[in-house]
């Protein structure tokens, strides 16, 4: 198999392969391309009501995203109004939601904005708007814990957890090819072995996720194993959330071990009033057992909290927001890495840096840093939406006639 | 600057005259030439923008708007250059950093690409009217509903603003605190934010009714009342640049050789 | 319930009449909500001549705004509602109208300013052209039709004017001409000058009154009286229902019998003196009247006791929970710059004793809210200082100072953000400290005091704005400051809130508190505070008692600041009595000690 057309350039390197500054052009391209032509057409269905509320959208997520950038936060709180569109009026009022909030954002005079960095983001708002519409029609703001539908969910969950395991088990014992090598043609190998990797820990994702939903999960009608299953779900998936937070923040290299009240460019930061925080990395073995100590509890104490009520109902809007942020990074790191060097000038800067002093290349970095910041800001942004959706008076959700078929009284 | 007009400086040079379709075009086409063409060409570019925004008088506020891209800049600059993997070339050790000459390339690469972004971007903004622009785009057989939304969005921005404000307000007035540790501001952030949004969602529903009563996409065969001016040298200068287009990207791709 | 259409100006008798003749017509209307059980209109029957002003009266969720919504041909086209009867807008029904074909007919207004214009445009000229380019008007017609709707409604200065920078009064006459413009006949209102000042309110109801006048028909829901006395006929609405449709005068009088609702006080002394009913908006009349009564028969002694207000003391159970001492505010020669360089206050030096009641008056820009924002810190002086109880305030932060002052801020909803309205009173006294169960309490008392103790599980945004309103104000009472500060606590409100309103301001006057309350509601701020104090410009230009300040001396010190004294005292004052009254009950018990 030939996957010259997949070869990332190493630093440095010119021929044969395709620079990550094209490939993340092309990418863009093609997205933003097919988007816009499905849009245009879907647009004249929109109802005065979408209309009105995409602006008051786009004006959330430019207000709220640029809130984040200047408190440079390691995430980015700039899909909320993204999602809230895809949800009560659609995938492509959400998609085109978020495209425009990109490109609006980038001439406005405020933090994150006020030049190109978010306009060549565009695409992938309007991927994150398409995701949330798909999600929205599939219940993720309505199911209640007695619902059917949540096999579903929990199927999709143990496949994602499956190819999650997968990739540690390969880790551990064949090991994950060095992608940072220097010579030229164990580079190409290592990339064709990795790609190769990266697709079977899909396969064994989606076979898991199949069988569990055929098995496990098929439930019927009012099936008393619904309600506690997702409570346990959602207990499982605190435990890995928080264990794996925690381990970002406070890892021997985690987060916290590059806070020294310092900049990068050398002048004090102030933002935590000039405070070090390199001594809250903790060495392991010590930090992974209180890591995992930290997150048993947590699960324990989501355990309570899912079985108090409809509480464990979040969990479809987690699964839909984390699936929504692993396809979020997926998409932004190649725009990340070829147009900025990674660097986009807010909170999740401090993430790329840190990963470079870990040895990866640009467009890891780029990826790594995606795959920490999308994930954990979607499924913020989807339980914010979730709660405003909550919280949105009668009057208003009934303007959109999925106001009431994609969200929960 | 005006919370409608955005960065629009008032003017009546040679720049401001332009038809907005044009002054979008050259915009795309300097896009395309900082992102496609190799990095030698980025002072050139800039050179000219900024004898662009000379002739147009643009100069002062070009040199104040430098500051919003600064922390940027010098973002892609510092990272790229103490943290560049695999660097061999150092050129500056400063204990346990240092500047490497391939970090320190790549960044001034990508900080030239950003720069000419912006002063390109800043220099369409400065001398075109939003309304002018998307009325011109209307006119082209854009749709005018979503034209409408861009208006209104970068209108409702800095009154969300405003409206963020007077919640800090409210909310101090109520007894919340704005000091204590990160992770207390940071929950101090929802009864900041969360009235922004519901306030704002809850105005949807009269803003709705509002242009339904004006008659908002009811009927087909919508008229401008703006007219944007549209002079024969502008057809001839969209032609040269679709042209220069055409020769950035067969160049990039390797096709022709200066 | 069939409502008898007689006396009225221009009210159509004849049931034959072409529909020429009608331009609006509602027939045995009814709407339900989806999801609701009860109606929210029912068995409403309306037939509107060309040119007549017809009022739309009744308490917060009567059922008033239901009804615009209808008569706009809004439900069920674009809010989801069952509907049974049957709506006519110029011949064409509402119910079976093609999409559009209403356009150019009928225009719709509500009560927020700002959410009225299309926040797309940069100048009112362009503004009015939007409905007209949405009609496909063509190019060269738009400046002709724009003009004439310019100077048909007298606001040809305006046209070159960003509409975001408008006034409140500007922007709702902006946003009734932009519907004009396009050659509506019909305009519905709901609400529209809830949320202006006493200029503004005038202003837009001498805008319905011209547009009237040159056979515009209008249909107008509205709380203040001063603009339901200008309509030709007035429709009051009770839980749904048609209660009364008649001259403004009787229908409200007729309707405060049958439903309890506060008379207004022009209504209260037309009954008093005896004189037709239809006159009671006409001061002139009034008084008139009430001065033959009090020559010749004396005042109606029945109407003298159906007229003294409803005990206050059902309203208002608040009490503060721990007893504190008064504070007493010292400001002494406070200036105030915007960063323009403008002076908001030019050297306001005001003593208020512990205890005491002040109400602010003046126009919007008069420098009122500027002045309290400095009693909690929100601005700091630019030169002479505030002190509370003697201690200088400048080295305290504002959530330091919301320990003894509490704001009560014009907009809740820049405020709201809790998932039911119990959690969200909670919110103030949380963050000062206090003791859960003490917060519990505390939220209840609080809740009992605006009326709302049985929607504490609902979410706040399912309130209607004047009830988010009152949810507002009982979360500053439950953080019991000794000082409260209350910017336009009464706009929005219908006369029961106002009601209300005046019996938490006089429970917390009973506890000691030192209140200070801005407003633009004459009547509120002379009959329920101690003291007014009337700002222009920067400056205190009156100060004193009530009775000082509403008194035939200072009206034209009163008019230089765009404000008149309450009904009351005006009609005093044309009656040359020698007293002062502040509400219908006051002269009326002057007139009866003469009579």
């Amino acid at each position: 198999m030939n996957l010259d057309w997949l070869q990332v350039c190493a630093e440095g390197q010119t021929t044969p392969c395709v620079a990550p500054i094209q490939l993340a052009y092309l990418v863009a391209l093609l997205i933003g391309a097919v988007l816009l032509v499905v849009i245009a057409r879907r647009a004249r269905d929109l109802t005065t009501a979408t209309l009105s509320l995409m602006a008051v959208a786009i004006a959330i997520n430019i207000a709220v995203g640029s809130i984040a950038v200047f408190l440079r936060l390691p995430i980015y709180l700039d899909s909320i109004g993204t999602v809230l569109v895809g949800a009560l009026a659609g995938p492509w009022a959400g998609a085109l939601t978020g495209i425009l909030s990109n490109l609006i954002w980038s001439i406005l005079p405020i933090p994150g904005g006020a030049g190109p960095t978010a306009a060549f983001f565009a695409p992938v708002a309007g991927v994150i708007g398409l995701m949330a519409g798909f999600w929205a029609n599939r219940g993720v703001f309505q199911v209640r814990t007695d619902d059917v539908r949540v096999g579903g969910f929990l199927a999709l969950a143990t496949g994602i957890l499956g190819a999650a395991v997968a990739f540690l088990v390969v880790q551990a014992t064949v090991g994950i090819p060095d992608l940072a090598a220097t010579e030229p043609d164990v580079l190409l190998a290592n990339q064709t072995q990795f790609v190769l990797m990266a697709l079977g820990f899909v396969v064994v994702g989606v076979i898991v996720g199949w069988l569990a939903g055929r098995t496990v999960f098929a439930f019927q009608g009012d099936d008393p194993r619904i309600r506690p299953y997702l409570q346990v779900a959602t207990a499982i998936a605190a435990f890995v959330l928080v264990f794996g937070i925690v381990r970002l923040l406070f890892a021997p290299s985690g987060y916290f071990s590059t806070v020294d009240g310092v900049l990068d460019d050398g002048t004090p930061d102030d933002f935590l009033g000039g405070a070090s925080l390199t001594g809250l990395a903790v060495q392991d073995p010590a930090g992974l057992i209180g890591a995992f100590v930290v997150a048993l509890l947590v699960g324990a104490g989501a355990l309570a909290w899912a079985r108090r009520g409809d509480n464990a109902r979040l969990f479809p809007v987690w699964v839909g927001g984390l699936t929504t942020g692993l396809v979020a990074a997926m998409i932004s790191a190649p725009i990340a890495a070829g147009v900025f060097g990674g660097v986009t000038g807010g909170g999740t800067d401090a993430l790329v840096a840190l990963f470079r002093t870990l040895g990866l290349s640009v467009f890891q970095s780029a990826f790594a840093q995606g795959l920490t910041s999308d994930p954990l800001d979607k499924t913020i942004s989807y339980t914010i939406v979730f709660l405003i959706l909550g919280a949105l008076p009668i009057t208003v959700r009934t303007m959109y006639s999925r106001g009431e078929t994609t969200v929960a009284e | 600057m005006s919370a409608t007009t955005g960065y629009f400086v008032a003017g009546a040079s040679w720049l401001h005259r332009r038809n907005p379709l044009t002054k979008l075009l050259a915009l795309g086409l300097v896009l395309l030439a900082a992102f496609l063409l190799p990095p030698v060409v980025l002072p050139i570019l800039i050179a000219i923008i900024v004898f662009v925004a000379w002739a147009a008088g643009l100069l002062g506020p070009m040199a104040r708007a430098m500051r919003i891209p600064s922390v940027l800049l010098l973002s892609i600059l510092v990272v790229n250059s103490l943290f560049f993997p695999g660097a061999k070339d150092i050129l500056v050790s400063l204990g346990p950093l240092s500047i490497s000459r391939e970090g320190l390339t790549f960044g001034l690469a990508s900080a030239g690409r950003v720069l000419v972004a912006f002063l390109a971007s800043i220099t369409f903004l400065f001398t075109t009217l939003a309304d002018d622009l998307l009325e011109a785009l209307i006119s082209r057989g854009a749709s005018h509903r979503i034209s409408f939304v861009v208006l209104s969005a970068v209108q409702m921005v800095p009154r969300m603003q405003g409206r963020a404000g007077a919640i800090l307000e409210a909310q101090q007035a109520r007894g919340l605190s704005m000091k204590g540790s990160f992770v207390r501001r940071l929950r101090k952030l929802v009864p900041l934010v969360a009235p922004v949004i519901l306030g704002s969602l809850v105005d949807v529903r009269e803003r709705t009714f509002a242009l339904e009563a004006r008659g908002f996409g009811a009927r087909p065969g919508r008229t401008a009342y703006r007219v944007v001016a549209d002079p024969p040298i502008d057809r001839w200068l969209r032609l040269l640049i679709l042209a220069g287009a055409v020769a950035v990207v067969l160049f990039a791709l390797g096709i022709i050789h200066p | 319930m069939t409502v008898k259409a007689d006396g009225g100006v221009a009210s159509p008798n004849d049931r034959t009449a072409s529909p020429a003749a009608i331009p609006l017509l509602i027939e045995g209307l009814g709407v339900r909500y989806p999801g609701r059980r009860e109606h929210s209109l029912e068995g409403i029957d309306l037939p509107i001549v060309r040119g007549e002003r017809v009022g739309v009266a009744g308490r917060t969720g009567a059922g008033k705004s239901t009804l615009t919504l209808a008569a706009a041909g809004f439900i069920p086209r674009v809010v989801r509602a069952k509907l049974d009867g049957r709506v006519v807008i110029e011949g064409i029904d509402t119910a079976t109208a093609a999409p559009g074909a209403l356009l150019g007919q009928v225009g719709i207004v509500f009560a927020t300013p700002a959410n009225q214009l299309s926040a797309s445009k940069q100048t009112v000229r362009e503004e009015l052209a939007f409905g007209l380019e949405n009609l496909g008007v063509a190019r060269d017609e738009m400046d002709a039709r724009i003009d004439a709707t310019l100077a048909r409604l007298a606001i040809g200065h305006l046209a070159d004017r960003e509409p975001f920078a408008l006034s409140g009064g500007e922007q709702q006459r902006v946003a009734i001409a932009s519907i004009v413009a396009m050659g509506t006949s019909v305009l519905v209102l709901d609400e529209p000058t809830a949320q202006l000042d006493p200029a503004g309110t005038a202003s837009v109801a001498d805008l319905l009154d011209e547009l009237a006048r040159t056979g515009t028909t209008i249909l107008c829901a509205e709380h203040d009286p001063t603009v339901l006395g200008r309509m030709d006929r007035c429709l009051v609405l009770e839980a749904g229902h048609a209660v009364a449709l008649d001259v403004p005068g009787v229908a409200l009088a007729s309707a405060a019998t049958a439903g309890g609702t506060p008379l207004p006080t022009m209504v209260r002394l037309a009954e008093a003196a005896g004189i037709d009913l239809a006159a009671a908006f006409d001061e002139a009349a009034v008084a008139a009247g009430l001065q033959a009564r009090r020559q010749g028969p004396g005042i109606l002694a029945e109407r003298i006791v159906a007229s003294s207000p409803t005990p206050d003391q059902a309203l208002s159970t608040w009490a503060p929970t721990d007893g504190r001492p008064a504070v007493r505010i010292d400001i002494d020669g406070l200036v105030h710059r915007y960063p323009s360089g403008i002076e908001a206050l030019r050297g306001v030096s005001l003593t208020i004793e512990p205890g005491e009641s002040v109400a602010i008056l003046g126009q919007n820009g008069s420098g009122k809210t500027t002045l309290v924002k400095h009693l909690n810190g929100l601005l700091r002086p630019a030169e002479g200082r505030i002190l509370l109880d003697g201690q200088a305030t400048d080295d305290r932060s504002i959530a330091h100072l919301a320990a003894t002052v509490g704001f009560v801020f014009q907009n809740p909803d820049e405020q709201l953000f809790e998932r039911t309205v119990e959690r969200e009173v909670a919110f103030g006294p949380r963050n000062l400290g206090v003791a859960a169960a003490a917060i519990a309490q505390r939220v209840t008392h609080s809740l009992t005091a605006v009326g709302l103790l049985a929607e504490h599980s609902t979410n706040p945004y399912d309130l209607d704005l004047s009830r988010r309103k009152l949810v507002a104000l009982a979360g500053v009472l439950a953080m019991d400051p000794a000082v409260f500060v209350l910017d336009e606590p009464t706009t929005g409100q219908d006369a029961d809130g106002v009601a209300r309103v005046g019996a938490v301001v006089e429970a917390m006057q009973r506890a000691g508190r030192t209140i200070v309350a801005i407003t633009h509601d004459m009547e509120f701020a002379a009959s329920r505070f101690g003291r007014i104090v009337v700002m222009r410009e920067g400056v205190v230009v009156a100060d004193g008692p009530p009775e000082q300040v509403f008194a035939p001396a200072s009206v034209e010190l009163l008019a230089s600041t765009g404000l008149t004294p309450p009904p009351a005292a005006r009609i005093a004052a044309r009656m040359d009595l020698d007293v002062v009254p502040l509400d219908a009950a006051g002269l009326l018990r002057a007139l009866s000690v003469r009579g």
